[in-house]
């Protein structure tokens, strides 16, 4: 049962691609949802590299470019893990010596940025500014917080190559941030010999092919009903109780 | 030892926590544990409000899946559901077979052998941000004056997620909450990982986990996510000697 808030998302989503999600709309969404001016998410690699997955208009464009090439910026900071609230860029100049004083001239006054994570699975950071000055309020800033969560589960159900549907009915569904997704999580990524966070998009892309619900998948590999094989890299699911009734 | 004797030496063991840079989800397992142990109930849990305004878990005096399952269904309806959205305190709510209130949560809570159930909300400046919750296996109101330190045990756990300053700059109300609840995610993949490599029970894999945490003075959602990140194995940790630690 999605809470309200996820609902409101749900309904910016089904407006902003009609039905569909992608990962590019994402950074509207995001500056819709929390009343601001843009939003930028920046993807970081094993490797250290910073790279844009979406920006929701030019400034945002322009200031995710300025802090790939810098170095520096609020964003890079959310994604080395940092709460970023710089609600006056003009009362900080120090800050960041380089990217502030043309994130002004671009017109950026207040950024803000969030670390998107799963666990300890790091996907990147959103970023949103604003054109003015000011602090986020708390509904603002809880927001954030949400859409960052949404955001590495559209970036997993996207790998696990769920179209569409695949986000909305993840969100929408039983299975939500649940503990027992992440602690079968685990003993799948031991298995397989994976990263967690391979595991958590294997473990989508057998629950869409199977059609069973993520938790309910979940709770077969915590009973070691279903599990890895790492010689075939396959899944074997004991016993046909999920296929009762088809 | 005396219940006065008790409840103060769990305070100052708590207030001690509080000083150094703590593990906020130790501390809110010290004091599941140390409700169970100075109010007459056999379970006791903390449920914290995400950022979708679902409640989930984060900390509990038995790590045994009976126990957490009661917790999980409560994303959905149960005591702590309604504590939370009331803001107000459910004490001596007798479960029964045909109790229409919670019809997923009081089936499984009898079948766990609970009869009895108590929700304390957490509450801070107005706001509601989670639940403590109480099981008994057996009936019979709660004195009075535990309702009084259950209540008082409700607001410590607020005290100790408010102060919590990590060091990802969480200086909000919000980030906080996001950290504990991203900390119990970080420790979920852990116990998976610890599960499958070394063939134990799940509530062990928790208990090794917080074990080798304390024996080494780390903080326990660190050390799980070294585990996470596979910087240290799972068979590296301590052995558990004897009884767990708590």
């Amino acid at each position: 049962m999605p809470t309200d808030r996820l609902i409101d998302i749900f309904t910016l989503m089904e407006r902003r691609t009609r039905g569909g999600t992608s990962l590019a709309t994402l950074c509207l969404i995001s500056a819709e949802f929390l009343g601001l001016d843009g939003s930028s998410i920046v993807l970081s690699g094993d490797d250290g590299e910073f790279t844009s997955l979406c920006a929701s208009n030019s400034i945002a464009r322009a200031l995710t470019n300025l802090e790939i090439v810098l170095g520096q910026g609020p964003t890079i900071e959310a994604c080395r893990g940092a709460i970023v609230n710089e609600p006056s860029l003009l009362d900080a100049p120090e800050r960041w010596s380089l990217f502030t004083p043309r994130a002004i001239e671009l017109g950026a006054q207040a950024v803000f940025g969030y670390p998107v994570r799963l666990g300890g699975v790091r996907f990147g950071a959103i970023s949103l500014f604003r054109l003015g000055s000011g602090q986020l309020t708390g509904t603002q800033e809880g927001d954030a917080y949400l859409m960052a969560s949404v955001i590495g589960r559209a970036i997993l159900a996207d790998e696990a190559g769920g179209n569409g549907g695949g986000l909305v009915g993840e969100l929408g569904g039983e299975s939500r941030l649940d503990f027992v997704v992440h602690q079968a999580a685990g003993m799948i990524a031991v298995q397989g010999s994976m990263s967690i966070r391979d595991a958590l998009v294997s473990m989508r892309a057998h629950s869409f092919a199977v059609d069973w619900e993520l938790a309910a998948l979940a709770d077969r590999i915590l009973s070691r009903e279903s599990s890895f094989d790492p010689q075939s890299r396959t899944w074997r699911d004991e016993s046909d109780r999920a296929d009762d009734g088809n | 030892m005396a219940r006065e004797s008790l409840l103060i030496a769990s305070l100052v063991e708590i207030a001690d926590n509080l000083v150094d840079d703590y593990d906020v989800i130790d501390v809110l397992t010290v004091l599941s544990d140390r409700c169970v142990q100075a109010i007459d109930v056999d379970a006791a849990g903390v449920m914290l409000v995400s950022p979708e305004g679902a409640l989930q878990f984060v900390a509990s005096s038995s790590e045994s899946m009976r126990v957490l399952e009661l917790f999980q269904i409560q994303v959905d309806e149960g005591p702590c559901v309604d504590c939370y959205r009331d803001g107000s305190a459910i004490v001596n709510h007798a479960l029964s077979e045909g109790d229409g209130r919670w019809p997923r949560f009081t089936p499984r809570a009898l079948a766990q052998g609970f009869r009895s159930v108590h929700c304390l909300p957490m509450r801070l400046r107005g706001r509601t941000i989670g639940a403590l919750n109480l099981f008994r296996t057996h009936q019979g109101p709660l004195a009075e004056d535990d309702v009084v330190v259950a209540q008082g045990l409700a607001d410590v756990a607020t005290i100790a997620i408010l102060q919590h300053q990590s060091s990802l700059n969480a200086t909000t109300l919000n980030a906080q909450l996001s950290n504990a609840l991203n900390s119990r995610i970080i420790i979920e993949q852990a116990k998976g990982m610890i599960r499958q490599a070394t063939d134990c029970p799940v509530d062990e894999a928790f208990n090794r986990l917080r074990a080798h945490a304390r024996n080494h003075n780390e903080g326990m959602t660190e050390l799980a996510a070294r585990i996470v990140e596979r910087v240290m194995m799972p068979s590296e940790l301590d052995e558990l000697r004897g009884r767990a630690a708590t």
